[in-house]
């Protein structure tokens, strides 16, 4: 067991944990952010895809231990249902997703994209979000919806 | 969209948006109760066994275990499934195993790791029977019965024999023949939420309360209440968010009983979650089948009779299995216009995983091997494919020789538009190279009696304290959108906004019966239920208004969610007055389909209520150089009867032609001995974002009477005709027919070069003649001999319960770690392979020294004469890196197509260097020659060795993938190593030993990687082929050329994928060095790149993949040499 502090949607935590334990777990069982999925636990799927610093990563291949001093920020940091991030409310509004597993890691990756690069092309959109498996949606309307995302806030700019 | 509805047809997102969007929706997973227990779930490491006992002492006695039970400790009582005819499978294995994965004993632990744990002592004695995987192996007279069922031959569970019209007659009076086999593998639905189940048993009342991921809360109690013995009421299944389901969440899934017999037992809740390698092996899937189809067409293109021969690998329970048999009968005695037809088909079983459901239900497969029939008779005929589908499409008031009586149906129109939408008639004669168009059609029962208890639905609506409604129904939402559409048809029919709406799914106890949602009937049967309720609802409102204030029903008004006395402006009320006058109520109504069944043995009958048609058109590109298929565009037109919800409705489509892309291409389970290998979403290929192509939607509103609102169905009718329009697509650019699915680009590059014989050369390695000799006797006499030599000698995998995790805080530290000789210690970089391979047991750590962060191992110096990396750097930080773009763009390029951002992000150079071999035999927990030792057999040899080495293998074949490799040793990068001796510097050329293995000692570390700077007039470039853009390559070429005007002055060539290491092609090097650079000269050249190779039995395809991708990269050069 290890003793680590992290810093998790802005609130610092301390935990005593398994340093080997993946992040997700400390996450969802420790910190009780249940709003990251597990869809494979082998970085495979990105369902449980989270910012580290800044970087969306596999919170499953994250061992505790690393996350030490880090800035975590999951699908709890951006909105919630009553108040959604400008995004989240463009997936929903436009049908982006459908059983909803996949969608916090999607929206994290669509974050850690966004805040590196505001106005990205559907190369880079697509690059991004090759690490997420989406068995529903066909990927069509959300590719559209971030499109139309983009094209929002650069007009807000 | 239609005027007269003012909710049906509008676009509306889903209500459970945003709780998805936002993390909050509550799926199975994320359920937690006080006092909750973990069970995990052992299973059969073998195909087929007697059990002869199970000892749960051991785990019993552990402190943390509080229940473990065996098959004997369920009542003996067998699911029900298909119908009790069919019922072969036991809650837990009782006596005998059948599959690998099948449940043999299970414990409920207070944290997950004590459960797995406990899982490892439990002892189980198994005497191996004799297996049959095939399905033709199965069907021999010597084959071992799997079951003893009676009348029926050994290992078939079904057989359904029906001739509709004369089908004999039909082939007499032929024109024409037309006569192929198909056959395709077995899919996986790939929910991204595992299945998994939270069970309740109160000891007190009796009561199980059941949550968990399912399709059908309905069969799920009554299946449950059955194998537990226990009385309807007793067990409730409640609500929760499900994370898919496409049939995969269908039946019962065996998670469910178990945790509820742990909860009893215990008197606790019980939660089980299968994790991903357990919901492949086993997770019921879709079922393989053969299909020998014959059509007998008169001269005028009618076509006379249809009949197939076919068998569906039911595999080792019968669960969906004869409804794949009925899709089957359907298509091949419904799709377009026949005049007779007639079947003959089996359902097998073998000792594999049972087949489940899977969106379609087989239907993509047939309506495939039908529609390829259909092209080749228009090609004989010389006609027009789309016109002749048109000519033979069916129609209106059609009464087909398996008596469905065809009400609506615009399968002619669907066909014209889909044809004016891809350009048919402009693009058929001038489609640019690589480039073709296939039509598919398809034909759906929407809502057929294929169920026990006919097929009906109940919906309640409660008028709530305060005063809004909720809908209930029984069945389950698995993002689908249904919840959403029944809240709309209340909205509807009451005259309401849908927000005043909530809607309950699921919860046995406050939501009335339903079938579940399947075979794409809710929006019909639940929906049609859901009106029947909101007129219910209508008229108890007035009728208890009326009583109130003592007037007449038909004197109440109730319009805009106002209830009013007609023309008395004093009493109008809102909903929420009318509760506080007269309090809540609820109303539920019944919705039956009132039609006749059809003959359970033939099929023979008017089957639905009503039938779903559409066309598909899909153009495709070919890459002639890796066979690769992308589907450009797909347009879809649906006869849909009314389109309830369009956003809903496109989300189905989408969804279902991207999974129809997969089947069409990509995705199928490979199977050694019975178990999947490609149990994992890397090597179980299903579609990404990069693999989506345009859609085109179209709806053609039919108004099917019988529907609401006139609307059929959708939920399947996308995937079914898909990869029968890629098919067709592909075999307009090819000119070759498939017969087989998925059509891998492997597939599609054998029949692009088929005319290119390479000269392998095969003497030039004189190894090859050892290698050849060795695996000639492999099937006879060495695999057999050293898998059992391998099973007594063999080194065993074990997972080590506790690793110890260090940090140290600078490289000399690291040093002194690693030289620590009393433990076995790992280098942890990203981690993102040595984690996983220890949960497969593939590393066996006691420690591991994480240096991700040191400093000395991180970043990216430019020198005058190199760049040096250092080799925790991450491989974005170097891929992200303009200035190393500018002077190694190969490297940068290349490093972006390993993998996904995600893995980028934390991978690191040296680790995608040092990765382990992803020979998917080794990674699935086989006893092969890397794995258990010299005892023991290469699986490549025999099994699958699509991905494996073509040249240099010798008793293992797992080539190295890891793409840096091929790139720096083209780059001739050298590694430099420290240890607690010093440094030594090793060139990427003497780096590897195998896949997998390095000249890295144990206690040594890769400081970094040093590359020299490009020299002028050099270009470079990557070519890599690989199932989806970052997956493992499985040919790569790194390629560095100098020119000096129009010659080449130095190459370097690097092979990746082909072999165990990363192979120069000197031959190719030294040819294009001399000699022209004509187009002719350059593929010589490269046609030398596989000099040597011996190829395996299922891998030859690589060998043109080389030569292509290598011509490629050289022609790549020249045209980058031409802008330097």
């Amino acid at each position: 067991m290890a003793k680590l502090t992290l810093e998790a949607n802005g609130r610092t935590c301390e935990i005593e944990v398994d340093p080997l334990v993946p992040l997700v777990t400390v996450l969802r069982d420790d910190l009780g952010l249940r709003g990251t999925k597990v869809g494979c636990g082998n970085g495979e799927c990105g369902a449980c895809t989270v910012l580290m610093d800044g970087q969306a990563v596999c919170s499953c291949l994250v061992p505790a231990g690393r996350a030490n001093g880090r800035r975590i920020d999951t699908i709890e940091s951006l909105g919630n249902s009553d108040e959604m991030h400008p995004l989240q409310r463009n997936l929903v509004e436009r049908g982006a997703f459908q059983c909803g597993f996949c969608t916090p890691g999607v929206v994290m990756s669509l974050v850690a994209l966004l805040r590196r690069q505001p106005e990205p092309d559907d190369k880079d959109i697509m690059a991004a979000l090759q690490g997420n498996l989406c068995r529903c949606s066909g990927y069509v309307k959300l590719l559209k919806s971030v499109r139309e995302s983009i094209r929002e806030t650069s007009h807000e700019r | 969209m239609s005027a007269e509805f003012r909710v049906i047809g509008q676009p509306r997102p889903q209500l459970e948006g945003p709780a998805k969007v936002t993390g909050e929706a509550v799926y199975t997973h994320d359920l937690d109760v006080p006092g909750m227990l973990y069970g995990a779930i052992l299973r059969s490491p073998h195909p087929h066994a007697h059990i002869r006992s199970v000892d749960l002492s051991k785990a019993l006695k552990m402190p943390a275990v509080e229940v473990a039970v065996s098959g004997q400790d369920f009542p003996g009582k067998k699911y029900i499934n298909a119908g009790a005819i069919f019922a072969d499978r036991y809650p837990m294995a009782r006596d005998r195993v059948r599959f690998t994965g099948e449940e043999v004993a299970a414990v409920a632990a207070r944290s997950i790791g004590e459960a797995q744990a406990a899982l490892a002592v439990i002892d189980v004695k198994y005497d191996q029977l004799p297996v049959a995987f095939d399905v033709e192996a199965a069907m021999a007279h010597d084959a071992p019965a799997i079951h003893n069922k009676p009348n029926l031959p050994r290992n078939v569970a079904q057989e359904s024999v029906a001739d509709f019209g004369g089908i004999d007659e039909a082939f007499e009076k032929a024109d024409h023949i037309f006569e192929a086999t198909f056959e395709h593998g077995i899919v996986a639905p790939i929910c991204l939420e595992t299945n998994g189940v939270l069970a309740d048993f109160e000891m007190s009342s009796g009561q199980l309360n059941l949550w968990a991921p399912t399709q059908a809360p309905f069969f799920v109690r009554k299946e449950v209440a059955h194998v537990l013995d226990l009385p309807l009421e007793a067990v409730q299944v409640r609500s929760v968010v499900i994370g898919g389901g496409f049939g995969g969440k269908s039946q019962s899934p065996e998670p469910i009983a178990i945790a509820a017999m742990l909860s009893m037992k215990t008197g606790k809740p019980v939660k089980i979650l299968l994790n991903r390698q357990e919901e492949f092996l086993s997770g019921k899937s879709d079922h393989a089948k053969k299909m020998r189809i014959k059509s007998a067409v008169a001269a005028d293109g009618t076509i006379l009779g249809r009949y197939t021969n076919f068998w569906v690998d039911n595999g080792a329970y019968t669960h969906m299995g004869p409804a794949y048999i009925s899709a089957v009968r359907q298509r091949t005695c419904n799709l377009y216009r026949v005049d007779a037809a007639g079947f003959d088909g089996k359902l097998v079983h073998t000792n594999k995983v049972s087949g489940g459901s899977y969106r379609g239900m087989g239907s993509p497969q047939i309506i495939w091997a039908i529609e390829t029939q259909i092209d080749e008779i228009a090609e004989k005929l010389g006609k027009d494919k789309l016109e002749y589908r048109i000519e033979i499409a069916n129609r209106p008031g059609d009464r087909t020789p398996m008596g469905w009586e065809i009400g609506t149906c615009a399968l002619a129109e669907c066909l014209m538009e889909a044809g004016k939408r891809i350009g048919w008639a402009e693009k058929k004669d001038n489609m640019p190279p690589n480039r073709g168009i296939g039509f598919a059609s398809m034909i759906n029962p929407s809502v057929g009696l294929l169920y026990a208890e006919g097929n009906f639905a109940c919906v309640s609506i409660d008028l709530l304290a305060d005063g809004r409604l909720r809908v209930g129904a029984q069945s389950a939402d698995c993002g689908t959108s249904q919840n959403t559409v029944m809240g709309q048809i209340v909205a509807e029919e009451l005259g309401l906004d849908a927000e005043q709406i909530d809607v309950l799914h699921m919860d046995t106890e406050k939501t009335p019966p339903d079938l579940g949602s399947a075979a794409s009937r809710v929006t019909f049967v639940t929906g049609n239920a859901a009106i029947k309720t909101a007129t219910k609802f209508r008229e108890t409102l007035k009728e208890r208004l009326a009583k109130h204030w003592g007037v007449a029903a038909s004197e109440i008004d109730f319009d805009d969610g106002i209830v009013s006395h007609k023309g008395d402006n004093a009493r109008r009320l809102s909903l929420e007055e009318v509760v506080s006058l007269d309090g809540p109520f609820r109303v539920e109504d019944r919705y039956d389909i009132d039609i006749s069944r059809p003959d359970p043995k033939t099929g023979y009958g008017h089957y639905a209520a009503t039938y779903g048609f559409g066309a598909q058109a899909a153009e495709v590109e070919i890459d002639p150089v890796t066979g690769h298929v992308s589907v450009l565009k797909v347009v879809v037109v649906q006869d849909i009867g009314r389109v309830m919800n369009p956003l809903a409705l496109d989300g189905q489509m989408h969804g279902g032609i991207v999974q129809g892309i997969g089947m069409a291409l990509r995705e199928e389970l490979v199977f050694q001995d019975g178990a999947p290998v490609n149990a994992s979403l890397i090597t179980y290929k299903a579609p990404r974002i990069k693999d989506t192509p345009e859609i085109e939607t179209v709806y053609i509103e039919t108004n099917d009477p019988t529907g609401p609102y006139g609307a059929k169905a959708g939920g399947e009718h996308s995937i079914n005709p898909t990869p029968a329009a890629i098919a067709n697509a592909v075999a307009h650019v090819t000119g070759n027919r498939f017969r087989r699915l998925p059509i891998k680009a492997s597939d599609v590059l054998e029949v692009l070069n088929k005319d290119k014989k390479l000269a392998l050369q095969q003497w030039r390695r004189p190894y090859n003649l050892e290698v050849a000799t060795a695996r000639s006797l492999y099937p006879a006499v060495l695999f057999p001999g050293l898998k059992k030599l391998g099973s007594t000698l063999g080194r065993k995998r074990k997972i080590k319960p506790s690793v110890e995790y260090l940090q140290p805080k600078d490289l000399e530290e690291a040093v002194c770690e690693m030289a620590k000789l009393d433990r076995t210690t790992k280098l942890m970089a990203g981690g993102t392979d040595l984690q996983v391979g220890i949960r497969q047991g593939i590393y066996t750590p006691d420690a591991i020294v994480d240096i991700a962060m040191l400093k000395e191992l991180r970043g990216i110096k430019v020198y005058d004469d190199k760049v040096v990396i250092g080799a925790a750097t991450t491989i974005s930080e170097i891929t992200e890196c303009d200035d190393l773009r500018a002077i190694q763009p190969m490297l940068v390029d290349g490093l972006t197509k390993i993998a996904t951002q995600q893995i980028r992000n934390v991978a690191t150079l040296a680790g995608d260097l040092s990765q382990e071999k992803r020979c998917w035999f080794f990674r699935s927990g086989a006893q092969c020659y890397k794995a258990g030792g010299v005892a023991c057999p290469c699986y490549a040899v025999l099994g699958d060795n699509r991905h494996h080495s073509i040249m240099g293998a010798g008793r293992c074949a797992a080539p190295c993938v890891a793409d840096a490799a091929p790139i720096l040793t083209a780059l001739d990068a050298s590694v430099v190593i420290v240890g607690a001796s010093g440094r030594r510097t090793v060139s990427m050329e003497e780096f590897y030993i195998w896949s997998g293995e390095t000249v890295v000692k144990a206690g040594e570390i890769i400081l970094e990687i040093h590359v020299p700077r490009r020299k002028e007039r050099t270009v470079q470039v990557f070519e890599k082929s690989a199932g989806w853009d970052g997956d493992f390559a499985d040919a790569s070429v790194a390629m560095q050329l100098c020119f000096d005007g129009m010659s080449i002055t130095a190459a370097r060539i690097s092979l990746g994928a082909v072999a165990p290491l990363p192979m120069r092609a000197v031959a190719t090097e030294q040819a294009i060095l001399v000699g022209d650079l004509s187009d002719t000269h350059i593929r010589v050249a490269a046609e030398k790149a596989v000099r040597g190779a011996l190829p395996l039995s299922g891998n030859r395809y690589k060998t043109n993949l080389l030569v292509n991708l290598t011509e490629r990269a050289i022609h790549r050069c020249l045209s980058k040499k031409e802008v330097m």
